[in-house]
């Protein structure tokens, strides 16, 4: 009995690792979608040669072509090239608005979940009229009391996204404190500050980082969004959000609309196939 | 029961009515606090061409040069009378601006939710009743895509398609009934995944239950199943959703209006974001919060009348049976 004990433990973590290894195709290739959007985001140059801010006015207008892949635009530059050298805008923007919706989230959530009281009561009440806010009108407000640019787009998105991660924060708090390991720990004599950061943030931190990946497709879509609505940076920058708004002068030329959508939808579609993924494994 | 509802009514409808009031003041000091001065950017704007004296004038009549906690109590009082205050840039009543394009925004948003519940219900159909090894799996895929496609990205290709290509409506006139029809399918297709993801879940859970199986043994085809059992006890939870759905529909109509050129709330926002007048965007945020804190009151009461299984404990609100928290984080909104 006694040696049996080990042997089914080592095999029950040895299956949990494979399951962890056995990614279906699907969520395989989510990644290596993000793979690729990130290494674009990162070194724009190497995955193509031409210019994203000057043109060849004479090749205006070229559906897509072995040359072209994405065609070119109005001013004869390459779209493909637009598109790659967007991609760090508008990614670094959602992981800008993704990073301040759980770092301030998290604060209120764990403050409200893990003191309780009064605080509890004040935060709880914040983030419910947060909540009552549509969001997306929540983002628009911020942006035009800060200014449009690309990087008070990625607060405002942010910002609005605070009410979300609290809630899940404080949920998780609330429901890790009342753990019996939460409590031998304190009957342990473990401090408040011990409890805190060994018990309840490693316990709560996962289901935020779910919310964290699926939030950062949103995150996408919303600056998106706003900078089809032109509340980010002007042109010549190539957001994509900016690239369909452009192109949208443009429909009797679809693929201006579409190269760029499609790139966005992808993407998007990826982060959130393995925040399903993190969620059916986790 | 009956005093148990009331008890909960009431504290529901207290509770509405200081999360509207806090809304106010929150959308206020957002405003207020946050850096860019919207006199220097809109009065001081050369092409305004306003005099120093017009300027101290307008600052003198909003109440501009008082203390922050000063207006803050001024304005919340003439919002509780109704009263919006007046448009930085044209100088006009901000209710009167509102009042002239609310019409055309409350169709295309009825209009959408109607899209969304038809889809919603067909993916919920065909979740269920198409042959598992064709088309299920496909379906059941749907959600997930419509929830990672921007919503101008939609009316964008409905526009090409549908308006250029085949010419079934015309993009210059788009308050035509065909036009708002096609509007209102943008908006409609990324609400009709958050119903769809819940009413799906729902459908699962209900079509495992013996009444279910009892019903089938007694031969009864999938579309009576669906219509007579199956449909009612999933969609009720769906109710809570649908409320929870208000601020998305408001949000995508700016989007979708702007894709259209509609005149609309969305549009008369965007005019007003880009010109920084910012008593205009108070307004029709804070009305919003109270548009969505009203639709999900009056679904929060009317839910345990509808349904007699839920049962009213402390200050829990009701809460849908399918909605786990996978649910609960894609629509982003629900309150625990």
């Amino acid at each position: 009995m006694t040696v049996a004990l080990p042997s089914s433990a080592w095999r029950v973590t040895a299956a949990s690792r494979l399951a962890v290894l056995r990614v279906p195709p699907a969520v395989a290739l989510s990644f290596a979608v993000i793979a690729l959007v990130i290494a674009w985001s990162i070194v724009p140059g190497l995955f193509t040669s031409f210019d994203p801010v000057n043109g060849v006015p004479a090749d205006k207008l070229l559906g897509p072509s072995a040359a072209h892949w994405f065609g070119t635009d109005h001013l004869g530059r390459d779209l493909y090239t637009r598109v790659v050298y967007g991609t760090a805008s508008s990614v670094e923007s959602a992981l800008i608005a993704v990073s301040i919706g759980v770092a301030a989230g998290g604060l209120i959530g764990l403050l409200a979940g893990f003191l309780g009281g009064w605080v509890d009561v004040v935060l709880a009440r914040l983030v419910d009229v947060l909540l009552a806010i549509p969001s997306f009108l929540l983002a628009v407000i911020i942006v035009t009391a800060l200014g449009f640019d690309t990087i008070n787009v990625a607060i405002a998105t942010g910002l609005s996204a605070v009410a979300v991660f609290a809630r899940v924060m404080r949920a998780e708090v609330i429901k890790i404190r009342q753990a019996t390991f939460v409590e031998a720990s304190f009957l342990l004599g473990g401090s408040r500050w011990h409890i805190l950061s060994r018990h309840v943030l490693p316990n709560a931190s996962r289901s935020v980082l779910t919310l964290a990946v699926l939030r950062f497709g949103l995150s996408i879509l919303v600056i998106a969004s706003l900078a089809f609505l032109g509340y980010g940076d002007p042109p010549p920058a190539s957001d994509w959000g900016l690239l369909i708004s452009i192109g949208k002068n443009y429909l009797k030329w679809p693929w201006l609309v579409y190269a760029p959508a499609f790139v966005t939808i992808a993407t998007v579609l990826s982060i959130n196939r393995i925040s399903r993924w993190l969620r059916q494994t986790a | 029961m009956r005093n148990a509802y009331r008890a909960y009514a009431a504290k529901r409808l207290v509770q509405a009515v200081v999360v509207i009031l806090l809304a106010y003041v929150l959308t206020f000091v957002v405003v207020s606090i946050l850096p860019g001065d919207p006199i220097t950017s809109v009065l001081r704007d050369p092409q305004n061409g306003f005099t120093e004296a017009e300027i101290q004038e307008i600052v003198a009549a909003q109440g501009l040069d008082k203390p922050i906690p000063v207006q803050l109590w001024t304005s919340l009082c003439h919002f509780l009378t109704g009263d919006l205050g007046l448009s930085m840039r044209s100088s006009r009543p901000v209710a009167t601006l509102i009042a002239e394009v609310l019409p055309s925004t409350l169709v295309l948003a009825s209009a959408g939710l109607a899209v969304a519940l038809l889809l919603a219900a067909a993916l919920g159909y065909g979740s269920q009743f198409l042959p598992k090894r064709f088309g299920q799996g496909f379906l059941r895929g749907f959600p997930a895509l419509f929830l990672s496609v921007p919503n101008f990205v939609i009316g964008l290709v409905l526009i090409h398609l549908f308006g250029f290509q085949f010419g079934f409506f015309r993009v210059l006139d788009p308050d035509s009934v065909r036009a708002t029809f096609f509007a209102a399918i943008a908006l409609g297709i990324p609400v009709s995944a958050q119903i769809a993801e819940v009413l799906i879940a729902n459908l699962d859970h209900e079509s495992r239950q013996e009444y279910a199986a009892v019903a089938r043994g007694r031969g009864l085809g999938p579309t009576r199943l669906f219509v007579r059992h199956l449909l009612k006890p999933s969609s009720l939870p769906v109710v809570t959703v649908i409320a929870l759905t208000i601020g998305e529909l408001l949000g995508g109509s700016l989007i979708t209006e702007t894709v259209f050129g509609r005149t609309g709330i969305g549009s008369l926002v965007q005019r007003s974001a880009t010109s920084h007048d910012l008593p205009v965007l108070q307004a029709v945020v804070s009305l919003a919060a109270v548009v969505f804190v009203l639709v999900n009151l009056i679904a929060d009461l009317v839910y345990p009348l509808l349904d007699p299984r839920v049962k009213l404990i402390g200050d829990h609100r009701p809460r849908p049976a399918g909605a786990d928290e996978s649910a609960a984080d894609t629509s982003g909104a629900v309150t625990p």
